[in-house]
């Protein structure tokens, strides 16, 4: 990705492609480069910019942005999109426009228009739009504009040629429009403070007017008697208005969009509707939606849980790496290197082989691989936003919103994947309940498994003993973390796209460029993990640590000493902990209150250490340091109020 | 001074001179030569001077402060004003233009029990069509719906109804943002297709989903 980015930035011309989100960019980038790339209908989930070089001019770069819904910016995505349009060295821009969704993309155009960016219009899903009785005119769009307007069906690859002929004949728009006189006066004080800036003086102002703090940065440059200049005139416009000088703006291009769409669209009323518009309509249904929520749990569990987790993890950990890779690599590595000590390092128990590569590659990649593969689906159907509608009363008692069900989700596949994707989250409080409650009480599909394998084994009444448990410890401290943490808790706004039927080869593209990343982002850690675990073995602290947990083991679980090993494994791989309790168990060493309750002290207790990495490297060391403070005694303190509970009040399992 | 005696101090005038510190004061100014330089009255210091005669202003260190008395005074003009305003815009449907100067005539005007009545009939709106608060009257506390208002809550729509957005009235600032990039602002027409497990609305082919305590800030008037 940076070595294209470079790339890109070489390039003597180049251009962005902007729009609302899900209007069809990527499928244009897809089409304008080659180069296919992430299409998703989640928002926020096209965070990273994407870059490729023109299949028709391989002098040219083309930028992908971010989906964006105003270029006043609300949220990191947008920040971006307007950052490209302000710092690079932009030919020329095109814009998609969703066609029934003109005023979206308008309001958009028409800050293009003020930036004095040479720009084309790209008129897009002019099909879907008809088929809901919405006809835009584009031959008067273009004279009002005084740009080109190109109408273009994307998927079906309509008007990409002649879009690709207009890129060169990119112009500023001739369009211009006034604000009342109090901003129009504003406006004109700022400009004759500005230095000259890639995009108009004008737009600058008007940004400045709005007070748009993500334009610090830029203001750096300035000095100080100039910004505070700027500031006084801000306050100066702001104090005639009651309300935000951005909110005044935007509803001032708005009114402006209203009448350019006045002369350009026409609609007709279509009451029948598709059978892919009911769907959508019935899986927000607050009764025929849960048939559908569950129907699509099961599939998604079905696909991942039991094809990925079961059938693709025996096949690639059992035979390919079990039977052969490890085997093999054990054989030629004991050949090649005398040294024991390195042998081991490589393939030991705590090697880089035989642990860190077996459980990346064996065993979590296709996990997430399938995970994926279910989500691009999910993504691309427009089925994800309707999901987060579906939950977002239960996680609003948890302080998240609907949104953030997807990295729950995809911690029961792996908490460590599942801790990077929470950065899709809006606010940072958001990304740190996600983390913690990740942290803590989300099992994995590895630990899952063999948690179930255990306490399926005992009784219906253990393995409900444990799920309330978790799910309860879950609820308080999400319901704690949310009232206690300071920041503002994210508000609840967000898109419906249609339901559409995706595409199977997008959906191998994403997944593709998905694994990749899991590959360069996570599986370093997995190595990097084993390295450490490795070092604490041949140290000898392994044994130390052990020798000083036991009295906690033992003392406060009342669990048999042999317990304690367990629970260290777990630290390094979940599903490992759970095992050693199974064995453990299997040896006749515990009694069912024993089992239950050392199931859920290690579901509860500390991530595996790739974990651990994952959330330094996200959410900083403090915070990581914080965590795991917390998590420690708090799953034993749970562990231990569990004990006592069972015991006390005699409950047989 | 002297001469400003001679003139006689309407109830007017004073009327006049309360709305003026009263929104001044949501300004957070509170100079006298502020004050004095924005009236358009005739002859402001003899109003102010006759206003703190009267108690219902008082002048410490150049600055000028609404008594209690003055202030529930100036609180019932600006209601009255502010309701008026969204009662010409709403119901009469002048221009926004004018509403100010016509809404200056009947804050004189109404007596309590219209007052009481406009602001059932509105809805009780939290604020008039520039976005100024509208003090609250003991009716909206009481929030009886005995009288259809005519500019409801989202939340009061049944889903499949649409309305006109008459304001949005938010907590914060950002959801503002958030929404008129939307396109949800004052004028556009809503359609609510559903109310649980979240709201949905329609603005043109754009399916929303919003939380219900946006939905509650968000006041239409039933297309």
């Amino acid at each position: 990705m940076h070595q294209h980015e470079k790339e890109v930035l070489r390039t003597k011309k180049k251009i962005a492609i902007i729009g609302n989100p899900n209007v069809g960019k990527s499928v244009i980038f897809g089409l304008l480069t080659g180069k296919y790339v992430m299409v998703s209908n989640y928002p926020g989930t096209t965070v990273e910019v994407s870059v490729g070089h023109a299949s028709f001019d391989k002098e040219l770069g083309i930028i992908d942005t971010p989906g964006i819904n105003n270029l006043l910016p609300m949220s990191e995505d947008e920040k971006v999109t307007r950052d490209i349009l302000l710092t690079e060295d932009l030919n020329g821009v095109v814009q998609v426009v969703d066609a029934k969704n003109l005023n979206r993309g308008l309001l958009i155009t028409l800050q293009l228009c003020e930036m004095g960016l040479p720009f084309v219009l790209d008129l897009n899903m002019g099909d879907e739009a008809r088929s809901r009785g919405v006809y835009v005119d584009s031959k008067r769009l273009e004279e009002i504009l005084g740009v080109d307007v190109i109408e273009t069906v994307a998927t079906s690859r309509k008007g990409i040629r002649k879009l690709v002929k207009s890129i060169p004949d990119a112009k500023e728009s001739r369009f211009s429009f006034r604000y009342s006189d109090e901003i129009e006066d504003g406006a004109a004080e700022i400009i004759t403070l500005l230095p000259d800036a890639r995009i108009s003086k004008r737009s600058l102002a008007l940004m400045l007017l709005s007070g748009d703090e993500s334009l610090k940065p830029w203001l750096d440059a300035l000095d100080e008697g100039t910004v505070n200049k700027i500031d006084e005139i801000h306050h100066k416009v702001q104090a005639s208005y009651s309300q935000p000088l951005n909110y005044v703006i935007t509803k001032t291009r708005l009114e402006e969009v209203q009448k350019i769409i006045r002369q350009i669209e026409s609609t007709e009323k279509r009451e029948s509707s598709s059978v892919l518009e009911s769907l959508g309509t019935w899986s927000v249904h607050p009764v025929g939606g849960i048939p559908i929520l569950m129907a699509v749990l099961f599939f998604t569990y079905v696909f991942v849980g039991v094809f990925g987790a079961g059938t693709l993890v025996d096949f690639f950990e059992g035979v390919v790496f079990n039977e052969y890779i490890n085997p093999a690599s054990k054989s030629i590595v004991e050949h090649l290197i005398p040294y024991k000590i390195v042998q081991d390092f490589l393939v030991g128990d705590y090697g880089v082989i035989t642990m860190a590569l077996t459980y990346s590659l064996a065993i979590i990649l296709p996990i997430v691989g399938t995970f994926f593969i279910a989500f691009g689906i999910l993504e691309d159907s427009g089925y994800l936003p309707r999901l987060a509608v579906m939950v977002n009363r239960v996680f609003k008692t948890l302080g998240l919103n609907g949104k953030a069900v997807l990295p729950i989700i995809l911690g029961f596949g792996c908490v460590t994947m599942a801790t990077l994707t929470a950065r899709t989250l809006e606010t940072k409080k958001e990304r740190i309940i996600v983390t913690l409650l990740l942290a803590l009480g989300i099992p994995c599909s590895a630990q899952l498994g063999v948690t179930l394998g255990l306490l399926g084994g005992l009784s219906v009444k253990a393995l409900v003993i444990w799920i309330c448990s978790v799910v309860a410890t879950l609820f308080v401290v999400g319901y704690l973390a949310s009232k206690l943490m300071p920041g503002e808790s994210f508000d609840f706004i967000m898109e419906l796209p249609p339901i559409r039927m995706p595409h199977l080869s997008n959906i191998l593209v994403k997944t593709v460029s998905r694994v990749e990343w899991y590959l360069k982002e996570a599986v370093p850690l997995f190595i990097l993990g084993t390295i450490v675990l490795f070092t604490l073995d041949i140290m000898g602290l392994l044994t130390s640590i052990e020798t000083l947990a036991s009295p906690l083991i033992v003392g406060l679980l009342g669990l048999p000493v042999e317990a304690t090993q367990a629970f260290l494994i777990g630290f390094l791989r979940r599903d490992y902990g759970a095992a050693g309790l199974f064995a453990i168990a299997s040896a006749g060493l515990m009694d069912t209150t024993q089992i239950v309750v050392s199931v859920v002290t290690i579901t509860l207790f500390v991530p595996c250490i790739a974990n651990l990495f994952i959330i330094i490297k996200e959410r900083g060391l403090k915070t990581a340091v914080g965590m795991v403070a917390f998590i420690f005694p708090f799953a034993f303190i749970v562990g231990g109020f569990l004990n006592f509970a069972l015991r006390y009040l005699e409950v047989i399992l | 001074m002297t001469e400003s005696e001679g003139n006689t101090v309407t109830e007017n005038d004073v009327d006049e001179l309360l709305e003026l510190l009263w929104t001044l004061k949501e300004r957070n100014v509170d100079f006298v030569d502020e004050v004095l330089r924005i009236s358009e009255q005739k002859n402001p210091e003899s109003i102010i001077n006759f206003m703190e005669k009267e108690g219902l202003v008082k002048i410490e260190d150049g600055r000028i402060f609404l008594t209690k008395k003055g202030d529930v005074m100036a609180k019932s003009i600006i209601r009255r004003h502010r309701l008026a305003e969204v009662l010409l815009l709403q119901a009469f449907e002048l221009r926004v233009e004018d509403i100010h100067t016509e809404a200056c005539k009947f804050e004189h005007v109404l007596s309590p029990e219209v007052t009481r009545s406009v602001c059932t009939f509105l809805g009780h709106p939290p604020t008039c069509p520039h976005g100024n608060p509208i003090p609250r009257g003991e009716c909206c506390s009481r929030f009886k719906k005995e009288m259809r208002p005519l500019v409801l809550s989202l939340t009061d729509l049944t889903p499949g109804e649409s309305g006109r957005i008459v304001f949005i009235a938010p907590k914060e600032h950002r959801r503002l943002d958030k929404l008129s990039s939307f396109g949800v602002i004052p004028g556009s027409v809503i359609k609510l297709r559903q109310k649980t497990p979240s709201f949905i609305i329609k603005v043109g082919e754009t399916d929303l989903a919003i939380d219900a305590d946006i939905a509650k800030e968000i006041y239409v008037k039933k297309a």
